[in-house]
């Protein structure tokens, strides 16, 4: 059995530990009585995940089995989560392909001939096809690339339908395509608790006009966390949107879910409890990050990016949408969840290589802010780590670095809306609808590979939540320039990041570090 | 950062094999486990008792002899005695047990084991080796804590005398404390007699605290009783009574005399001497009181007693 997280007090008994930064990774002597707060050991994997695919489809909760909802002449579309989940990429191969080709073989028994499948990109950049082939594996990619397995557009009017409003008169419009299948069968990757259930078809297969009633500063303000969906106004939304899908098409999810195995063997260090590493973890961590720090920045990316996670599939549910995400959840939460007594006066956190938007990318100083002050401020049920009003210190090297192809609004969403105000509610109101509107980034969003024009906005709103509630960000080791144009500080050595933060919290606060890797759910009381 | 840093910053706090110390919040709860019973059988083979009585008679009297002055008294009331018995006294001093083995008739003592306390004389092992040989003792359990079965029933099977001191500890200010249950419950149930012993000015002599007697040879009296036989149906909590009076009596006698002390618990005027009801320090002064000292006064003044 894996042992249950918990949370480490610093003594004097305790060696430098991991941190994360960027492409990198650094051992920190944390202050003794500092908190850090680690995940549940890897939950072992499922053994046979092909047994366990087969299981969830023919005895799936709220729903008949798939086989019985399968008939001759139907139409049927098999939707999968983008690139963006999970993180880093799975070696091959990934369940998606595990899942949609069992979901094919049932289909082609059925005798169904109108099969479509769909990536979930939403306002992602589309996958490419080498993209495509790895998430659905080379059988489905031959069958069905390029005319019947395509990525959303959500710019394509003539592919989306509107479906109706919520009762809170949010507008519901998904791809045409699915809202008019006989049956939609979703297969989700559900890396942390925010992502599957009714977020899955109302977020992934949506139009901005659907998504900018929930990607908006007030609703992510009040989505407390986004991690905790009955506290989270954003899921309260993907709630009411899926009411609405519900009554128009009928949708057969999939859920699954990982270990936190994010690292292949010859970094395993980064998955172990530091003072339980071997000399053989130690002489590994020297290794590596000397080779690391000695690699040139572009190569070293791609280096991280080629890491693929061995992760082990620890749940596979299939159903009605409403009845397998909690099940969902409650595997996520047997991973990740560890419970934390009260907030610090500062959240110390360690921001890795990869976020949802930069899958063989670069990591830009927006996406590093979206991963800092969004997903792992967002990692917290009840209340965050730090009190309103604390410092949260992130360590990320902050490269002032754009990827030209996947993320052109981004260059100009830094260099001229940040430039003007870094108040996201401000930003809102002056700047979104030019960004979502422009006929060039809707052109490059369609037909490149760029993220849609709008995205830069969701991740600076992303962050709303943490800049309302902390006093003060210091970024450890990041660009100077790039802090500072996000409104941020930047600090050489943590040191320095605490003599920073003891002008908002004093000279002795309390210090808590959300372990990363591997991912950490804090569950604070 | 350079590879010597990086070397320095992963190597601190690990040892030559680099491995580290488990932080203490990472440390996993694990039930204690059971501490072994201190094995005390071999002190009562034939070999061992010979050595211990060399020890108990040649260096451990000796010592106490010849830095305390014992008066001893009432052990022709043991003349009858045949038998295991459990002699018990009160306690306040670590002198208490040499001077009641140094005092006890031989026969007694040929075959005297000694209850202490498991959790102060058996804590450590060379503690445990040097009180077993020495004494004879056997551990005994004073919190409960450990759950231990006890040896006294199966030493006074075996025709062994014990020694116990019902107080279960060393008396903090001199004063009796009340008797626990133990002795005389194992008196009820193996119908043994108990041996009432009073050992007065031992606090005086070596009070808690010391490992050696206070200097100038203290008068100390180790008064023995009338063997106590539990009568027919009788329970332990009225033999532990008869037996606090019986000490009490003893007690008594130091300063009252024993025919006024017979008297005075004919009228069940005697009671445990508990000291005066008073400040801290009066009833420790009152403890360590002198006992009265009735060798001949020197004839000539300035001479030698």
């Amino acid at each position: 059995m894996s042992r249950p997280g918990f949370v480490l007090e610093v003594d004097e008994r305790t060696p430098s530990l991991l941190v994360n930064e960027g492409d990198g990774f650094r051992l920190e002597r944390f202050p003794l009585g500092t908190r850090v707060v680690y995940p549940p050991d890897v939950l072992p994997g499922l053994r046979d995940v092909n047994g366990a695919i087969r299981r969830a489809l023919f005895n799936p909760v709220g729903s008949d089995p798939l086989p019985t909802l399968l008939f001759p002449g139907m139409r049927l579309t098999i939707v999968f989560d983008d690139i963006s989940i999970p993180l880093p990429q799975m070696q091959t191969p990934d369940i998606r392909q595990r899942i949609i080709e069992q979901v094919l073989e049932l289909a082609a028994e059925a005798g169904v001939d109108d099969v479509e499948l769909v990536a979930a990109n939403a306002l992602h950049r589309r996958m490419t096809p080498t993209e495509l082939k790895r998430a659905v594996g080379e059988r489905v990619y031959r069958a069905f690339f390029p005319d019947h397995l395509r990525n959303h557009d959500a710019e394509d009017p003539d592919r989306l339908v509107h479906l109706g409003h919520t009762n809170q008169g949010e507008d519901v419009e998904i791809n045409r395509r699915a809202a008019e299948s006989d049956l939609i069968v979703y297969v989700n990757v559900t890396l942390t608790a925010m992502s599957g259930g009714p977020k899955s078809v109302s977020v992934g297969l949506a139009s901005y006009r659907s998504l900018r009633h929930h990607h908006n500063v007030h609703t992510l303000r009040h989505s407390r966390s986004f991690n905790d969906p009955p506290n989270s106004a954003m899921h309260h939304s993907y709630d009411r949107m899926a009411d609405v899908l519900g009554e128009h098409v009928k949708i057969f999810t999939i859920e699954t879910t990982l270990n936190n195995e994010a690292f292949p063997s010859h970094v395993g260090f980064m998955n172990k409890r530091e003072w339980e590493w071997s000399l053989l973890d130690q002489a590994s961590y020297l290794s590596f990050k000397r080779a690391n720090d000695m690699t040139p920045p572009k190569l070293r990316r791609e280096v991280w990016q080629r890491s693929y996670a061995p992760y082990g599939v620890t749940g596979v549910h299939a159903g009605d949408p409403a009845v397998v995400h909690p099940l969902t959840l409650a595997n996520v939460h047997r991973q990740q969840l560890t419970e934390v007594d009260g907030p610090s006066d500062i959240g110390i956190w360690g921001l890795p290589f990869i976020c949802p938007y930069n899958v063989n990318s670069i990591m830009n100083p927006i996406l590093v802010m979206s991963l800092g002050l969004g997903y792992f401020f967002n990692l917290y049920r009840g209340q965050p780590i730090v009190r309103r009003g604390g410092v949260a210190i992130f360590y990320h090297p902050m490269p002032n670095a754009f990827h030209p192809v996947h993320h052109p609004s981004y260059i100009d969403f830094f260099d001229e809306v940040l430039a003007a105000t870094t108040d996201p509610a401000a930003i809102e109101a002056k700047y979104e609808q030019q960004f979502a509107t422009d006929p060039w980034y809707i052109h490059l969003y369609r037909n490149s590979y760029a993220y849609h024009g709008v995205h830069p906005f969701y991740m600076w709103y992303w962050g709303a939540h943490a800049l309302e509630h902390v006093g003060d960000v210091i970024f450890v080791g990041a660009n100077r320039k790039a802090a500072a144009r996000m409104g941020f500080r930047s600090a050489s050595t943590l040191a320095d990041a605490l003599e920073m933060a003891s002008d908002t919290v004093g000279s002795s606060p309390r210090l808590t570090y959300l372990h990363a890797p591997p991912l950490t759910l804090a569950d604070v009381r | 950062m350079s590879l010597m840093k990086e070397v320095r910053t992963l190597t601190r706090g690990r040892d030559w094999r680099g491995r580290t110390r488990t932080p203490r919040s990472a440390t996993a709860w694990e039930q204690p486990a059971p501490r072994k019973e201190f094995a005390t059988g071999w002190a009562r083979t034939p070999v061992a008792n010979a050595v211990r009585l060399g020890l108990q008679r040649g260096l451990l009297k000796s010592v106490a002899w010849s830095q305390t002055r014992p008066v001893v008294e009432g052990l022709d009331y043991l003349d009858g005695l045949r038998g295991p018995a459990v002699f018990v006294a009160n306690h306040s001093s670590h002198l208490d047990a040499p001077l009641v083995l140094g005092s006890v008739p031989r026969r007694f003592a040929r075959r005297l084991a000694v209850g202490a306390a498991a959790d102060y004389f058996f804590d450590v092992r060379w503690r445990a080796l040097v009180t077993t040989l020495v004494f004879n003792a056997f551990p005994i359990e004073r919190f409960g804590s450990k759950r231990l079965r006890s040896l006294a029933p199966v030493l006074l099977d075996r025709g062994w005398s014990l020694l116990l001191f019902p107080e279960s500890s060393r008396s903090q200010d001199g004063w009796m404390t009340s008797f626990r249950l133990g002795a005389a419950h194992l008196c009820c149930t193996r119908r043994v007699p108990a041996v009432p012993i009073a050992l007065r000015g031992t606090f005086g002599a070596m009070p808690r605290g010391r490992n050696w007697p206070v200097p100038g040879r203290r008068k100390i009296v180790i008064r023995y009783g009338r063997p106590l036989w539990p009568e027919a149906g009788e329970d332990a909590r009225h033999f532990n009574e008869r037996l606090t009076r019986a000490v009490a009596r003893l007690w008594a006698e130091e300063d009252i005399g024993w025919y006024q002390a017979l008297r005075e618990d004919a009228k069940a005027v005697v009671v445990r001497p508990a000291g005066p009801p008073a400040a801290e320090w009066r009833r420790l002064w009152e403890a360590t009181r002198p006992l009265r000292d009735e060798r001949p006064r020197a004839v000539w003044p300035g001479s030698r007693r």
